[in-house]
């Protein structure tokens, strides 16, 4: 682990962002998140980290729809850190990420009430993977059992690979060598993952930009998930 | 950047010990899935990643990507950051194909028919066996009297299936899916043809736009290059001092509707109609200083009639024409919509027309053509009209086919019930279906041929449409087959092995990389990406780089056909089957993005991925206007059934504020009886009810000219979706909404 | 003064009525006590084998099969992350108020009411924690990982958070759970004793065992007393605590609607009134079951009757001083609360809610006819605790299904074996003191003996008046 604290961020730009769900799949693949079927589905029990949230505004034929990707804010004050009982969820320092301990998960699932994004997801039921779609789960993580909260992770397993790609290559962590799944595969660009300690980064120049807000800012969670509103030209 | 990614990509990652599996000891009472090294394949090392440069072959579009491997396993699929037509990114369907590799219900060995057809009793047999059987059959056969119906296949196998036909004699393979109806290929190649003497599809740079119109485009969805047209979007609304426009023409609020600046509904099948009056304003207006000799494409155009046809007002309609006749680089583009209305070329020419009338061609942020590929070996085989679809299952009816080989099609789910296809598979003697799943067709097969999935086999495919460059992109086996099965095209090369002759002399090939490295012997003198001395070295890099792709930028500028000046547009009323009076609602099946034309629907990935525009899962449903749900007395999830005039389908009701009140949506993609136990007895498939009604200027399949009337169940069935739509409509309401 | 102007008279008849002021001969009383105890009819059996099965389906079954299967197959969902199993563990919770609140807090201000009802309801607060304190671990995902929440030290070095009002809540509970128990046992050893002295075999070989050789001696005496009033003081805290740490399960959240200052005495206002409405229906039970009419009296009733009607006011003051404040403070989301309320899906439990807990106590309990009257008594604090619990159910599951997302909103329906869980819960409680109304002595009967010696009519001129020679 390299010694620099990083402030990990990721921006989301919602003039970007089509809604095209690349994002989900590809944080579904590579955190083994287990598909729930249809009648959990239904109950609201969908396991996906990050959703898309569509909103609509105005009746037909002025209606239009918006589209924003909700995902853990990894708030720096965040609400679900305190209440967990047993230290399950706590706040990295030296990542500035909201950890999710699965180990350590007893489910008494206060934190997931107490985020006020919906961010967290619990594991009602153990996960299926029928033989072989055992194969596909990404070894770099753990398959959670019942009973055990989760919630995006910014991909740390990512953010350790890299850096341990970088203090093996002896170089320092350059800007976008670290990328969740979600923000290398978003095909509009949407997402922009980087470090805002690094006052050169993307994510740092982007963090200033007049656009830039934070979800529900007013709860004073400091969230590390920056929102550029979305453009309004003004059309005929 | 990227050479320093690719750099890190290829390099074999180690970390052994740092897995993350700490947890799956922590507790005997969980599953534990424990690393099998028993299993492990020779050539791979425990704990250590490898990344395969391969093709995406998820939807036609033929995005590079890398597939990382561990322990002899696929764990991701990525976009390859080196490939020019991707750029590293990747769809929601392209980062599931893992499981179209680990999918549990796949076809593990070769399944002969035992009992009736379509009772689903198979006995196993042998590759040798049956390549020896087939042999026999097909020489036992008259060569007219074989046929091909393949989907839109990878260049090596659309190749190897047309050099196997030539040599047997037989008629060239119908070449036809529903993704590729959807796309409107065979309309946008007539366009090209029509308007620039070529018959490729057009490339739009709508990343370089500052106002993009879209006319019944579903661009951002299935269309084409979905990744592409993604990636060049989110471009377009952050240019250097420019945010691009996007303006959306279509009777649906589609997810590039969603994120267009203005949405404009209209009825469907009058895009081309609003495009028509465009330009005839712009020319009136004297915007086209350039090009007066093109005027005559707008004469007897009616402003006023298109506004009442289509409901957008006159002025409405002038201030459209004046902000995109004022844009510096105004592109406008025709969409997948347009191909499934009756005047779908007429219209699709209409639209392209606005660029032309602009001399917006081959420049920045303007209409492009696909390049044509670098050698005749690379040549594609041509996408069939429906036409020959028609044709094909008129001949299986008249009794006039002995052997149907189906190849990365799936014709009995995604033909229009209408055809007929079913019943005239009856008079075929021999049904063989290549597939890696029990689909509906190798379910009423008498041979059914287990076929590698694209992660498991060797390929090329010459990108079509590309971006600015020439791309052959490469694809190769990321793990070894997990069962007993072969690529369709090594058994089509021993098949010609076995039948000898002229067949034989047509594909002389021992095995695909063979014939895959004769491909590409002439692209190693060409300046790419990659330069080797020698094939050996060519091959090897152009594995590791997922493809070759030319250096310098490729755009075939389009040049306006010589007899323009003479043309004059016509966009004839949409036609539609069906009687107003019985039928009242014009039927949109809608392609998704998760299932594509219908093919993905196994993958449990994709069932649970939410449907951006309803976040609805593993269902189908009918999308309605709030108008037309009250008219009706339907509420969201009641069950409505969906009658056209060839049959219907019973779905979920989704109050649909983003619809044309005269027009129902329906989801494509469920509605299978077959393809796993993911996929069946779910939904239903709309392509059944459409009417099977030919276009006659290309022979295109008009998907959105059915018209159908909907009524109650009175049934009920909650939509599994993810938004509350309580919570949703309240925010309307109040007009709050986050962020 | 005169001897004669002050002096003792016996009782007639109407003050009679009064236990205090009509003493039986302490072998009689005694008798009357073990009598309850010991007798077993057959509808005793089958009420205990009824409430046993129960309570295995419920907390054998259902809950066992919630272990091995996994959460799911409760109805909670997101985002009603929690929903009837923190609901019955907040209701058990108030209930376990009603033996401290008339045990405690009227022995220390002396209300003479309390003393043949003290041992029933202290009971209560005994059992209804042993319930309430089974919840958290039926909610927990991993509940055989439970011991985490406890401080012991271990290899890892791994600690609890005591940031976590679940951990105030644990000790909490845990504190007044002891609490409760010594507090249920100290003024039991008398009785035990007594019932040791008039029994045979193993009870008697049980009561000697527990009544600690017991013989009554003044030095005896006088440290249980002390011991009782200690413990009287020392609980009272206790109590205020467990009940507001449970509102701050709540309240330190930024849930919509839970984030009030308010909830710390708005849920003891609650626990209280649930409590002494819970006593009052098991009072009458136990009366008419157990045949103990002679110490459970008319005036008894009445008086708890009163305390229920008191209880509502300060409920109802809460509830509507948290209302309004939410209704005021016009934030979106609290306002989608209030409308969840009036017109959304939980409407229905609200309005019960509101009639059950106010409507109903305000316009019969200031009756004294009717706070005398069983059958009515019965059916009012039958309806309180009703009401209660619909509280309870709507802040937790109500609440939750409404948030800052609008795109997020839920619903929520309890279960089947969320309701086999709950119903086992609710039996496992009644069998509990159904199998202790047999073992212990219902009423405490040196406290009466105590209070009818001390107890005594005079004439004051020409009226009567019961005096009390004060202890100690």
């Amino acid at each position: 682990m390299s010694e620099r604290e990083h402030r990990w961020t990721m921006v989301i730009d919602l003039d970007r962002c089509t809604g095209c769900q690349a994002c989900v799949v590809a944080c579904s693949v590579e955190n083994n998140i287990p598909v729930v079927g249809e009648d959990e589905v239904r109950m609201g029990r969908a396991m996906h980290w990050i959703r898309i949230e569509r909103y609509w505004e105005g009746e037909y034929p002025n209606v239009r729809a918006r589209f924003i990707p909700v995902i853990c804010q990894q708030c720096e004050r965040a609400p679900c850190e305190p209440v967990c009982p047993v230290f399950a969820t706590y706040h990295s320092e030296v990542e500035h990420v909201n950890i999710q301990v699965y180990n350590r998960c007893i489910g008494t699932r206060y934190c997931a009430n107490n985020c006020p994004y919906i961010a967290r997801v619990f594991n009602w039921f153990d996960p299926q993977f029928p033989e072989p779609l055992n194969e596909q789960l990404n070894p770099d993580v753990t398959v959670r059992r019942r009973g055990i909260m989760e919630k995006c992770t910014f991909c740390i397993q990512r953010i350790r690979r890299a850096e341990e790609m970088a203090e093996a290559e002896r170089r320092p962590l350059g800007d976008g060598d670290v990328q969740p799944a979600c923000v290398q595969s978003c095909p509009a660009e949407a997402l922009v993952f980087g470090d805002v300690a690094d006052p050169n980064s993307r994510v740092a120049k982007l963090v200033r930009s007049r656009r830039a807000f934070r979800l529900l800012e007013e709860l004073g969670t400091e969230p590390n998930v920056i929102y550029l509103k979305g453009g309004e030209a003004h059309v005929g | 950047m990227a050479s320093k990614v690719t750099r890190r990509q290829f390099l074999k990652i180690s970390g052994a010990g740092l897995l993350l599996l700490s947890g799956c000891t922590a507790n005997l009472q969980r599953p534990v899935w424990m690393e099998p090294y028993v299993r492990a394949p020779e050539e791979t090392l425990p704990g250590e990643d490898f990344w395969f440069a391969s093709t995406c072959r998820m939807c036609p579009a033929g995005c590079g990507i890398l597939v990382r491997v561990s322990n002899g396993r696929a764990r991701k699929i990525e976009g390859n950051p080196a490939h020019p037509l991707n750029q590293g990114r990747l769809c929601a369907r392209g980062q599931a194909g893992l499981q179209l590799l680990y999918h549990p219900d796949r076809l593990r060995h070769v399944l002969k028919r035992t009992g009736e057809r379509g009772q689903g009793r198979w006995g196993r047999t042998t590759w040798e066996q049956i390549v020896e059987e087939l042999a026999q059959q097909i020489q036992g056969m008259a060569p007219e009297r074989i046929a091909f119906l393949t989907g839109l296949l990878p260049d090596y196998q659309a190749t190897l299936v047309a050099r196997f036909l030539k040599g047997l004699g037989a008629p060239p393979a119908v070449v036809y899916d529903t993704q590729a109806a959807f796309d409107g290929r065979v309309v946008l190649e007539a366009a090209s043809q029509a308007l620039f003497d070529v018959p490729v599809l057009p490339i739009f740079d709508i990343a370089r736009a500052d106002v993009v119109y879209a006319f019944g485009s579903n661009f951002l969805e299935t269309w084409l290059s979905p990744v592409v047209y993604n990636r060049a979007y989110g471009r377009m609304r952050s240019q250097p001092g420019v945010r691009g426009m996007l303006i959306a023409f279509a009777p649906r609020l589609s997810m590039t509707a969603a994120n267009a600046d203005r949405w404009v509904p209209v009825p469907p099948g009058t895009e081309g109609l609003v495009a028509l009056a465009l330009g005839k304003i712009i020319v009136d207006e004297g915007w086209d200083k350039s090009n007066a000799e093109l005027r005559g494409f707008y004469e007897g155009v009616d402003v006023g009639a298109v506004a009442q046809a289509t409901g957008v007002p006159a002025e409405e309609l002038v201030q459209f024409a004046r902000r995109f006749a004022e844009a510096h680089h105004p592109v406008a583009m025709p969409g997948d919509l347009l191909a499934g209305s009756t005047n779908g070329l007429e219209a699709t020419q209409a639209v392209e027309a606005l660029n032309l009338v602009l001399g917006h061609l081959g420049e920045h942020g303007a209409i492009f053509l696909t390049p044509s590929p670098p050698s005749r070996d690379l040549r594609k085989v041509p996408v069939s009209p429906f036409q020959a679809v028609r044709e094909l299952v008129d001949r299986m009816a008249a009794g006039e086919v002995d052997a149907l080989f189906v190849l990365g099609a799936n014709p009995v789910y995604e033909l229009p019930a209408a055809l007929g296809f079913t019943d005239a598979l009856k008079n075929v003697q021999l049904v063989v279906t290549f597939a890696s799943m029990m689909d509906e067709t190798a379910a009423l097969s008498d041979i059914v041929l287990p076929a590698h999935t694209y992660l498991e086999t060797w390929g090329y495919e010459f990108v079509s449409p590309s971006t600015d460059r020439l791309i052959v992109s490469a694809q190769q086996p990321v793990v070894r087959p997990l069962y007993d099965t072969r690529d369709p095209g090594d058994v089509l090369l021993a098949l010609a092995d076995k039948l000898g002759g002229k067949v034989a002399r047509r594909l002389p090939w021992p095995n695909l990389v063979h014939f895959i490295q004769t491909r590409l012997t002439s692209l190693q003198l060409l300046e790419g990406n990659i330069a080797a001395q020698d094939a050996k070295t060519f091959w090897a890099y152009w594995l590791q780089h997922g493809g070759w792709w030319s250096k310098e930028q490729a755009w075939q500028v389009p040049e306006p056909s010589q007899n323009l000046s003479a043309k004059r547009l016509l966009v004839p009323s949409p036609e539609f089957d069906g009687e107003a009076s019985q039928y009242p609602l014009h039927l949109l099946p809608v392609p998704s993005v998760t299932f594509g034309d219908g093919r993905h629907a196994g993958l449990p990935w994709l069932q649970e991925t939410p449907d951006p525009m309803t976040t609805a899962t593993w269902d189908t449903w009918v999308e309605l206007n709030p108008a037309t749900a009250e008219r009706l007395g339907v509420k969201h999830d009641e069950i409505v059934k969906v009658t056209s005039p060839f049959g219907e389908i019973e779905a979920v009701v989704y109050v649909f504020p983003g619809i044309h009140p005269d027009v129902v949506a329906v989801p494509v993609g469920q509605g299978h009886s077959a393809m796993g136990r993911w996929a069946e007895g779910r939904g239903a498939n709309v392509l059944r009810i459409l009417a099977p009604r030919t276009v006659p200027s290309t022979g295109q399949l008009a998907w959105a000219a059915t018209r159908v009337r909907v009524t109650k169940t009175g049934r009920r069935r909650v939509l599994p979706r993810l938004e509350s739509n309580i919570g949703v409509d309240r925010a309307r309401e109040r007009g709050v909404v986050p962020g | 003064m005169s001897a004669d102007a002050t002096a003792l008279v016996q009782p007639k008849e109407e003050w009679r009525k009064r236990l205090l002021l009509d003493p039986r001969p302490a072998e009689e009383m005694n008798h009357m006590v073990l009598k309850a105890m010991t007798t077993f009819g057959w509808r005793y059996w089958v009420v205990v084998g009824i409430l046993a099965l129960l309570a295995l389906i419920g907390l054998g079954g259902a809950w066992g099969y919630q272990v091995l299967v996994g959460m799911g197959v409760a109805g909670i969902r997101r985002p009603v992350f929690w929903g009837v199993y923190i609901a019955n563990f907040v209701f058990w919770i108030g209930i376990s108020h009603s033996g401290t609140f008339i045990s405690a807090i009227l022995r220390v201000f002396k209300a003479e009411f309390r003393r043949p009802i003290t041992r029933a309801s202290e009971l209560m607060t005994t059992f209804a924690l042993i319930v309430a304190g089974m919840y958290p671990l039926i909610h927990l995902g991993r509940t055989w990982r439970f011991y985490w929440m406890i401080p012991y030290p271990n290899q890892r070095q791994l600690w609890p958070n005591f940031h976590s009002p679940l951990m105030w809540d644990m000790i909490a509970i845990f504190t007044y759970l002891i609490g409760s128990t010594l507090y249920l046992y100290l003024p039991l050893i008398p009785d035990l004793a007594m019932a040791r002295d008039h029994a045979r075999g193993w009870r008697h070989r049980l009561y000697r065992f527990l009544a600690l050789g017991w013989r009554g001696t003044e030095a005896e005496w006088h440290h249980l007393k002390r011991a009782i009033t200690i413990f009287a003081f020392a609980i009272i805290p206790v109590m205020f605590s467990v009940h507001t740490i449970v509102s701050w399960d709540f309240g330190m959240t930024m849930v919509p609607g839970w984030h009030s200052t308010i909830f710390g005495p708005y849920f003891v206002a609650g626990a209280i009134f649930s409590g002494v409405s819970a006593v009052v229906t098991v009072l009458l039970i136990v009366r008419k079951t157990m045949k103990l009419d002679y110490f459970l009296r008319e005036e008894h009733f009445d008086a708890l009757g009163k305390l229920v009607l008191v209880f509502s006011f300060v409920w109802t003051y809460f509830f509507f001083a948290d209302y309004l404040t939410e209704w005021y403070g016009g934030e979106a989301v609290a306002k989608e609360l209030l409308t969840l309320q009036a017109r959304g899906p939980v409407a229905p439990l609200w309005y019960l809610m509101l009639t059950t807990n106010i409507l109903i106590p305000w316009f019969t309990l200031w009756n004294k006819r009717i706070r005398t009257s069983p059958p009515a008594l019965f059916l009012i604090t039958l309806g309180v605790n009703v009401g209660m619990y619909l509280e309870r159910y709507i802040i937790v599951a109500g609440y939750l299904t409404r948030n800052r997302l609008p795109f997020d909103w839920g619903a929520y329906n309890p279960s089947p074996v969320e309701l086999l869980i709950s119903l086992g819960s609710l039996s496992t409680f009644v069998l509990l003191y159904a199998v202790a109304s047999r073992l212990i002595p219902l009423v405490p009967v040196w406290e009466v003996q105590e209070g009818q010696f001390v107890h005594s009519l005079r004439r004051v001129g020409r009226i009567l008046v019961p005096s009390v020679s004060e202890l100690e």
